[in-house]
């Protein structure tokens, strides 16, 4: 008897395991990071990769020459844009099939790392490399991807969904970090939402940030520092939160994080990418800018930000776009950012098909039209010419490396 | 028993030497076990080393004031200042409130699974009690988030702060208001109770099996009830192993990181109270280490780590001498 249940127990998982091997790849694309192409071994190819390196020194060939997932290219980095690149790389199979492109979000941080110590091809991040890491990655370079918006999500007790949405300045933003706005019926909060006067309840504001280090939280910490002088505690991925010592905050790991606090705890409110609140369908604020105007967190809006700061481009081409003064400006907005190594590459096919990809996704009408449907904006023209200006410096063992 | 059946051995020589290997390998056998004790240690001594040299410039930069307690700390990774009593001080009181919580309710199942239970009940419960051990801490965490801070921890931490947080002497460990999503230190301890309560449970509850049985005869003779039996004679006789079953539930409590991290707010603050968010060291090692770019930000979280390495080993080894000193009291030496 045993030994017939023990027969049948393998024979069950070894057909699990089989069944697995050949299910579908999953069809939902903003769901999956699918990780190689249509299946083709890709022992059978390294001859033949191996003849194309040689001769792309000299003269390009086509990439579709190459066989289907034969480059393999990895990048890693911030989550914020993850949703995008996740949904980018599997379109751009389509487009070349050669090069089967993977990204994982395991932060800004992490993928500074990782570009520096040279374990992914590429990296995302929303931070700024800093001084010392220029430094010891040598040859690394920013890019501009996308911008993204922060916005304040709240979850207050009494304001149901038909309510207008809760009207914010930078000062009162401030304040409320800084825990010297404390209750939901402060009088500077009033002051700016009088059609809510009566319905925001006289509550402790639960505060909630991030847990882990994060762009997100230096997109957000920089608008604070910018906003007011009161803001003490520096704009970085990780910095001291006045509304933890004064006993009203609270931490979220990640985005979904703190997405998760604010909806589970009464009367609170956090920061989260727009990309977040949105399918969650989580009420956001809206911001009085540095002009003065009441803006939504819109494309528009990212876009007049973005465009506010086009020629304030450093050498290294990065932007703090935070507290914009254009009058339809979102106040508190930032760049999200690849980062590659532009002359230390060897691999030069693999180079051409990077920079093949970051092109399609910064100049392909079908990849513009799926970030802003999930809430990104894409670069106005002021902004790509700059980009693509840099990315054609890029060269590989002393060629420049052609970017279509 | 002599072997009656001889017979000349034809093998080659060198399969004769395999086969004299194989049949008086002592040595060998003995060597390699000697090995994998070895290996063992110097991996345990290795890793420590390892937190040690890493954490080096923190040291110095930091000094002790890094892990004494102090009212007011801050761990500010733009200014370069790191402090982690309030991490030191989160993670000894959830552990704390865990045991606390969790060693009457072990005994409990344990006493009732070994004693009173029914015959026919007590292998399914018993795996049912284990089950509990194999569930993984995220899925604790995520039952923690959305059904029991809610539901249980919530209610019982307002109830607590209004009636004993009153009291003065309790007012430090239980004022305050109590976080309203249920978020707290109490939410992380009653957790970690929950999943340490298998691993003490079923400790000793072996440990109750295995008390001879002349011992419940002679006191059931002498005329005690059975819950005299169990509490003044059985308990005793096993309370090194139970001590044992209770520093493998603390070591667990110690460590666990993803459903505390989960429910404890994460939220560095200098209070003590139970009620509202706190942070522990595993937390602040598994939310912070990732994106530590800072390289005195990562030094300070590796000492943390080296902190609660030493801390572990520390209560360890002074739940052992508790083990050692329990067992030279008891009749037979607690085996």
């Amino acid at each position: 008897m045993r030994r017939n249940s023990y027969s049948i127990f393998t024979a069950l998982l070894l057909m699990a395991v089989l069944l697995s091997a050949c299910a579908p790849a999953a069809a939902r694309a903003a769901q999956v990071i699918v990780q190689t192409a249509p299946p083709v071994t890709v022992k059978e190819t390294v001859p033949v990769q191996q003849t194309v390196v040689v001769t792309q020194v000299v003269a390009p060939t086509q990439p579709a020459t190459l066989p289907a997932g034969s480059v393999q290219i990895n990048g890693a980095g911030a989550t914020f844009p993850q949703p995008i690149y996740a949904q980018w790389t599997y379109a751009y199979q389509y487009v070349d099939p050669s090069a089967a492109i993977n990204y994982q979000g395991i932060g800004s941080g992490g993928g500074k790392k990782a570009i520096i110590d040279g374990t992914v091809d590429f990296a995302g991040s929303d931070s700024l490399v800093s001084d010392a890491e220029y430094t010891s990655g040598k040859d690394l370079q920013m890019y501009p991807a996308l911008a993204g918006a922060v916005v304040v999500i709240y979850n207050v007790t009494g304001l149901a969904a038909t309510d207008p949405a809760i009207i914010l300045d930078g000062k009162t933003l401030v304040g409320i970090y800084n825990a010297t706005v404390k209750n939901w019926n402060d009088p500077a909060i009033l002051a700016l939402n009088p059609a809510l006067k009566d319905k925001l309840p006289a509550k402790p504001i639960t505060v909630v940030h991030r847990a882990d280090g994060s762009g997100t939280t230096e997109i957000f910490t920089k608008a604070l520092a910018s906003f007011s002088p009161d803001w003490k505690a520096g704009g970085a991925q990780s910095v001291e939160w006045p509304v933890d010592k004064a006993g009203n905050g609270m931490g979220g790991k990640g985005n979904p994080g703190v997405a998760a606090a604010v909806q589970n705890t009464p009367n609170s409110l956090g920061y989260v990418e727009l990309d977040y609140a949105i399918p969650n369908k989580i009420a956001y604020t809206q911001m009085v800018n540095k002009a003065g105007a009441t803006v939504s967190a819109t494309a528009e809006a990212l876009l007049s930000a973005m465009n506010d700061f086009a020629d304030k481009f450093t050498d290294k081409l990065t932007n703090t776009i935070v507290d914009a003064p254009g009058a339809k400006s979102w106040p508190i907005a930032g760049y999200t950012y690849y980062v590659l190594h532009t002359t230390s590459m060897t691999d030069c096919v693999k180079a051409q098909k990077i920079l093949q990809y970051i092109n399609w996704t910064l100049t392909d009408a079908t990849a513009a039209k799926q970030a802003s449907a999930l809430g990104y904006a894409v670069l106005p023209d002021a902004v790509r010419n700059q980009v693509l200006a840099k990315l054609a410096q890029v060269t590989c063992k002393g060629q420049p490396v052609p970017l279509k | 028993m002599q072997n009656t059946h001889f017979r000349r051995n034809t093998a080659p020589p060198w399969l004769k030497k395999l086969q004299h290997g194989f049949q008086h390998g002592d040595r060998l056998w003995q060597a390699l076990m000697i090995a994998m004790g070895a290996l063992v240690l110097g991996l345990i001594l290795a890793i420590g080393f390892l937190l040690w040299q890493q954490s080096q410039t923190a040291q110095s930069q930091l000094g002790l004031s890094f892990f004494l307690p102090a009212s007011s700390t801050s761990w500010d990774p733009v200014s370069g200042l790191f402090q982690a009593w309030p991490f030191i001080y989160g993670t000894l009181i959830t552990s704390l409130v865990a045991i606390v919580v969790a060693l009457p309710l072990s005994l409990g199942v344990a006493i009732f699974l070994a004693e009173l239970c029914p015959s026919w009940l007590r292998s399914p419960l018993g795996l049912l009690v284990e089950l509990l051990a194999a569930i993984p801490s995220v899925v604790y965490g995520l039952w923690g988030i959305f059904v029991f801070l809610p539901s249980v921890v919530a209610p019982l931490g307002e109830f607590l702060g209004s009636t004993l947080g009153q009291a003065p002497l309790l007012s430090a460990l239980l004022g305050g208001v109590m976080s309203p999503s249920g978020s707290s230190r109490l939410a992380a301890g009653l957790i970690l109770a929950i999943m340490i309560t298998p691993t003490i449970a079923s400790v000793t509850r072996d440990v109750l099996l295995a008390i001879p049985r002349s011992q419940r005869e002679a006191a059931l003779a002498l005329g005690a009830t059975q819950w005299e039996t169990i509490w003044k004679i059985l308990l005793p006789y096993g309370l090194s192993g139970i001590l044992g079953a209770v520093i493998l539930g603390l070591g667990r409590a110690l460590g666990e990181t993803m459903a505390v991290t989960m429910v404890i707010g994460n939220s560095i603050d200098n209070t003590a109270s139970l009620l509202r968010p706190g942070y522990t060291m595993s937390s602040i090692i598994a939310n912070e280490f990732a994106e530590a770019v800072n390289q005195l930000h990562s030094e300070a979280l590796i000492e943390v780590a080296l902190v609660l390495f030493v801390m572990t080993l520390l209560l360890n080894g002074a739940a052992r001498w508790m083990v050692y000193r329990a067992a030279r009291r008891t009749p037979t030496g607690g085996r």
